[in-house]
């Protein structure tokens, strides 16, 4: 700078406002967020750049911070279920199944097999309409805004289905500790059955709105390469995991509730990521992955449909929730990855320590490595491809 | 892969630091010191050796533990003298999972970090440092995670004073 005013040969009021007007093209340093579309909710990077070229990333959080775990010393078992539906609030199902599950492996509570079998269309259906909102948002951070009513015209219907199962739309606490909360009301299942058959009509539009998009394959094709290596180094799960070619669902391969019998009847595969437009592991594959999972999702409900079965949703829970003392690590496949739940009791009313792993916690911290070297224009295309819920990450 | 296969597979490579093994069990309602054990081996390993403890169960052919899921701490209660460490790994080659517990004393609670073992452990060791005070030695990044950078005690910690004012603002 001072050499440049020496150069011109200019006084000191000139210097002083050739500072002021110069643009600095190096290192600089820009914030995406804390509001920003693509950050899905209060999430902050700070991103330096040269010029196009990030450089460096890095991830503030705590927004979205609500103490979930203190809480859950502070509150008795059954009280906790309820912001277990807070932290990822797109796949709440999900969450109440994992504490339920952590809950129930203390106690050794036996689960009546049509709340099981209930239990899994839910979480299935809770499952489609998450990777909705991560595939129709997706389509909106890269420019596509099309696909986002496609999507959000399904999920209507799958939250109006869990409204009329348990009265809400977005925080169900349906799956409880030892059962369900109620039975399925009359012709529900034939509406889920008839919900199957539409969205997987509709389901063939995403490939066509989107995925084979010249477009969308231009913006995320070879764009974010998260290779197979980095991917486990990082604890990152889920279909981010997939799509970097790692064959690992924890449905499959460490099953839980009756997922061991539905894979064994041939009722869902993996996708995996292969690279098919780009690289392997890039944000297309990502997207893909998601998208076939959600037929994968739609084939589990239909299994459980046709075997459902009569009888209580709810096992021989006692009048007062009472845990042995112990400790239990259960961990299940969200939609995100893998959302474990490690509880602690102490034979009291409630936990002394209730830890919460969140998937979208560990697939974050994988950007600080992933945005360096990428366009300032595709650090979103990345940000947006790993589908955090900043409800989980801050928890 | 039942848990005795692990944990003699453990004991058989030397695992430095291994200091034994909780089976799976179911409480027993006759028995209250017993405590019931689910989800998964649960091993105990020295704190001080942590991180070579995980190199070789992520280096060992005979365990291939690729994957570190969390790790987390606890504070089981207001008079226990120490805190626990839970990590949580897992093998996706082997299908197998493994919870290891160290112990550190509420005094002194300093452990050497795991980061550079598993790069996943920076975050989570940074959660666990603004939560409970724990210290990990030679962290790369060792700033609050969830919390401001300002804020007072560590509040998953059982002693931990709820504050009455922040920035001025009461909080009562």
């Amino acid at each position: 700078m001072s050499n440049e005013a020496s150069i011109h040969g200019a006084g000191e009021h000139a210097a002083q406002r050739e500072f002021e007007l110069e643009v600095r093209a190096q290192d600089m340093e820009v914030n995406f967020g804390p509001q920003h579309p693509a950050t899905h909710g209060v999430m902050r990077v700070l991103v330096r750049s040269d010029g196009e070229v990030v450089t460096g990333a890095q991830a503030h959080l705590g927004y979205l911070h609500r103490c979930a775990e203190k809480i859950g010393e502070n509150v008795e078992w059954l009280m906790y279920l309820p912001y277990t539906d807070r932290y990822d609030y797109l796949s709440a199902m999900n969450n109440n199944l994992g504490y339920s599950m952590a809950v129930e492996s203390l106690m050794g509570i036996r689960i009546p097999r049509r709340a099981e079998l209930l239990r899994v269309i839910c979480v299935e259906l809770n499952r489609v309409g998450s990777h909705l909102i991560a595939f129709g948002t997706y389509g909106m951070d890269v420019g596509a805004m099309t696909p986002f009513f496609h999507c959000f015209r399904e999920r209507e219907w799958m939250m109006a289905l869990f409204e009329k199962i348990c009265g809400a739309r977005l925080t169900y606490s349906y799956i409880r500790i030892g059962g369900l909360f109620n039975d399925a009301p009359p012709g529900w299942l034939e509406e889920v059955a008839r919900f199957c058959d539409v969205f997987e009509e509709r389901w063939v539009e995403y490939e066509q709105l989107l995925l084979s998009s010249h477009i969308f394959i231009q913006r995320t094709a070879g764009v974010g390469v998260l290779s197979r290596e980095m991917a486990l180094a990082f604890g990152v799960t889920g279909p981010m995991l997939r799509a970097s070619g790692v064959d690992w669902d924890l449905r499959r391969d460490m099953p839980y509730s009756i997922y061991a019998e539905i894979f064994a009847a041939g009722a869902f595969k993996v996708p995996l990521g292969s690279g098919a437009k780009g690289k392997l592991g890039d944000c297309w594959d990502r997207t893909w992955v998601r998208v076939m999972e959600m037929r994968e999702s739609i084939g589990i409900v239909r299994w459980c449909l046709a075997h459902m079965v009569e009888g209580p949703v709810v096992g021989d829970l006692p009048k007062v929730l009472r845990v042995p003392a112990g400790e239990s690590y259960v961990a299940i496949e969200n939609p995100r990855g893998e959302l474990g739940h490690y509880v602690v009791s102490d034979g009291g009313r409630g936990s002394i320590r209730t830890r919460v792993r969140g998937p979208s916690f560990s697939n974050l911290a994988v950007i600080e490595e992933l945005l360096p070297g990428a366009l300032v224009g595709d650090a979103i295309a990345i940000i947006g491809s790993i589908d955090i819920v900043v409800g989980e990450t801050d928890r | 892969m039942d848990f005795t296969g692990i944990h003699d597979r453990l004991s058989l490579i030397r695992a430095p630091g291994l200091l034994g093994a909780d089976l799976p069990r179911k409480a027993d309602p006759a028995n209250k010191s017993l405590r019931a054990r689910a989800g998964g081996p649960f091993v105990s390993v020295e704190a001080a050796l942590l991180p070579q403890f995980l190199r070789v169960c992520r280096d060992d052919p005979r365990l291939c533990f690729e994957m570190l899921v969390d790790i987390s701490a606890t504070d089981p209660s207001k008079s226990a003298t120490e805190l626990w460490v839970n990590v949580s790994l897992l093998s996706v080659s082997a299908r197998q999972r493994l919870q290891i517990k160290s112990s550190v004393p509420k005094q002194a609670p300093r452990l050497p970090t795991c980061s550079g073992v598993y790069p996943a452990a920076n975050w989570h060791e940074r959660e666990c440092a603004e939560m409970f005070g724990l210290v990990f030695e030679g962290h790369p990044d060792p700033r609050h995670i969830l919390l401001p950078e300002d804020w007072i005690g560590h509040p998953l910690r059982k002693d931990y004073e709820y504050p009455k004012t922040y920035h001025g603002i009461s909080c009562e």
